[in-house]
This record gives structure tokens, sequence and C-alpha cells, in this order.
């Protein structure tokens, strides 16, 4: 019998191994760092400020990978279709996205920017998931640009209006050219884990499954120097009323 | 002594960077192949620290291109993975690999050891 098959008897489901790899390898970055910041605090000689320091990186890699853990079991839920549409700012949760992943930023000394916009828009989302896509960018965006450079978060109107963009700009050297063609694959095979340096895609593939619940999208565009990732997702009516 | 340290995650690199200072070595760090080399022109390091995912692309160009030149060719390089369990040490060696840690379970300590000996 040939090991698939044999697989198959014993109801292995290979999508979901593949799924458990990744978030393993994802989860592997920031449990490797906690531990070793752990071990500092517990074996070097260190100042105060050290100390502080050390356990502040410490909460904010444990919230980043907490993160990933609530994003992946929200993705498992989707189609439970427990989460709901309103209309929302997409310039006041732009503000509340940099707000919340400042922390992070700091420490790492980069800069989240909001681009301001004259005329306010609303949008159709789920508040939750679109924050969540944002992070999920936000973060992205932090360990792929550069350093001293700021990232930008902007909202715009397209298609005449009908759709909103919400996208992030980040400044650093140009994904490789595979990377850009599996964005839109779900998640992949173990196998292709290491297309994309440093990442599995696993944050953008979460990220598009929350766009799609929300019948939006998500797309990127490659700079010279770096990428920008979007959410497109339809804007509301409510304002043309007014 | 000067350490060009190559890994892209910005707090880790703080991490390691610590580490090192407080044994005395001069840290220069670059979050990526291409700077790295810009860096290690530059520094001259005693030794390199180096992480095999990198932004942009993984380590092995950076290491195909420090073998292209002689004097770079020498520089020991000490690499500090979290895939440590998936690479062989013996195929690294030939590109100037002196020390494979593995980031999930080696301590502070084994990096300032991997470091001095090979900058005694």
């Amino acid at each position: 019998m040939k090991g698939s098959d044999n697989a198959q008897q014993r109801g292995v489901d290979y999508k979901s191994l593949s799924s458990l790899m990744i978030a393993a390898h994802e989860l592997k970055s920031p449990l490797a760092l906690l531990r070793q910041l752990a071990l500092s605090l517990e074996s070097e000689d260190l100042s105060e400020s050290e100390r502080r320091e050390i356990a502040h990186h410490m909460k904010l890699v444990s919230e980043r990978a907490l993160r990933l853990t609530t994003d992946l079991t929200k993705a498992q839920r989707l189609e439970d279709g427990l989460f709901t549409l309103e209309p929302i700012n997409p310039q006041q949760l732009c503000e509340e996205v940099a707000y919340e992943i400042a922390p992070l930023y700091r420490a790492c000394g980069r800069e989240l920017k909001v681009t301001r916009r004259q005329r306010p828009l609303l949008a159709i989302a789920n508040k939750d998931l679109l924050r969540r896509i944002l992070l999920n960018f936000a973060d992205n965006a932090l360990y792929y640009g550069d350093e001293m450079t700021p990232v930008e978060l902007s909202v715009s109107a397209r298609n005449n209006g009908g759709i909103i963009r919400l996208g992030i700009r980040d400044y650093g050297p140009a994904l490789p050219a595979d990377m850009w063609q599996s964005l839109g694959a779900g998640p992949r095979r173990p196998e292709q884990l290491h297309a994309r340096p440093s990442s599995s895609g696993l944050g953008l593939s979460i990220a598009q499954q929350f766009a799609r619940a929300m019948n939006g999208t998500v797309g990127t565009t490659r700079h010279r120097n770096g990428a920008s990732f979007h959410v497109d997702i339809y804007a509301s009516q409510q304002l043309t009323l007014i | 002594m000067n350490i060009v340290l190559v890994e892209d995650n910005i707090l880790l690199a703080q991490q390691f960077r610590r580490t090192l200072e407080k044994s005395g070595y001069e840290v220069y760090v670059s979050p990526h192949a291409v700077g790295a080399i810009d860096l290690i022109d530059e520094v001259h390091p005693g030794a390199i620290v180096l992480d095999m995912l990198l932004i942009g692309s993984t380590a092995l160009p950076l290491l195909h291109e420090m073998q292209s030149h002689d004097d770079l060719a020498r520089i020991p390089v000490i690499m500090v993975t979290s895939l440590a369990d998936d690479l062989s040490f013996e195929s690294l060696k030939p590109y100037g690999v002196t020390h494979l840690l593995d980031k999930t379970s080696m301590h502070p300590e084994d990096l300032i050891a991997a470091v001095r000996s090979v900058t005694l």
C-alpha cells in the first residue's frame, strides 16, 4: 500500500497538516525570541533600564504571537458567518491601528504614519476583521521595510467612490517574483515555505481570507524600493444620501 | 573587535547585539545581505553572525559573494538560525561557516563562546 493510501485510511488531513506546519513555523520565531529575552533576563548582568526594556520587548513579542494565534482561530471560524458588516470610518480605523501597533514600531526604531484625508469615506466592513488585516500588513511592513524609513498607511477611493482601498506602503528590498505569484494561492505547502525568505506568507493568506469574508480583495504592488499591500472593500452609500 | 550581525528580526538583533557588546565586541547590524556586504567592506569584522532567512534573500548569496573574494572568504561565519535542524553543517563549512547555532535551543553564552572561539 502506498503511503498516501495508508494516510487516507488513517484519516490524515494533509491540508490541515500543511496549515499546522506553516503556523508552527510562524510561531517558532517569536517563541525563540521570547526564550532568548528570558534567558538574557535570567543570566546576563543587566541594568534596571535594560531589564525594563527586555520585559517590554517580551510583552510586544508575545502580543504579536497572540495576534497570529487569534487570527488563525478566526480564519477557521469564518465559515460560521458569525460576524457583521457595517459602515465604518476607514480613516479612523487606520488611526486606531497605528496607535495599537505604535509600541512595536517604536521598539524597532520605526514609525507608522497615517496619511490624512480631507473628505471622509465610509466603508462596509467588519471592523475587527479589517483591523486584523491592517495589523497584519503593518506587521509585515515592519519586518520587511528598511530601517529609518517610515511605513505609510492610507485610505483612498477607487472606481468612482464605489471601492475603498486601505493600503500600507513600505520602503525596503523588492519581494522576489515567486512570492508575488504565490499571493492568492492560499496557505502554502510546507515545501514552499521558504519561497519568500523569513516568511511563510501565512499572515497575508489570513488577510486574504478575512478580506474575502467581507466581499473584499487583497492586492499588492511591487515597487523598486519596497512594496504596497492593500485591501479593497465596498464603500458605504450612506454618505451619498446626505 | 568588530562583529557584523546580519539579522532581519530587529528585536532579536538588538538582543544579540546587547549580548555581544557586554562581552566587549563592537557590533554592526544589517537586516539584509546587500547591506551586509557594504558593512563587511567597511568595518572588516573579525567574525560574522548570520541568520539564514533574511529580508529579500537567504544568506546563501552573501556566503557565495564572500567566497568569491579572498579576504572575505577568510572571515569566519557563525550561522544562527531557527532552521538548524534542516541544514547540514558539513555542507555549510565550505562557505566559511564555523558554527551552526539553533535559535530555538541556544543560550546567549553559546553565541559568545562561538564568537570567542573564532576571534581569539
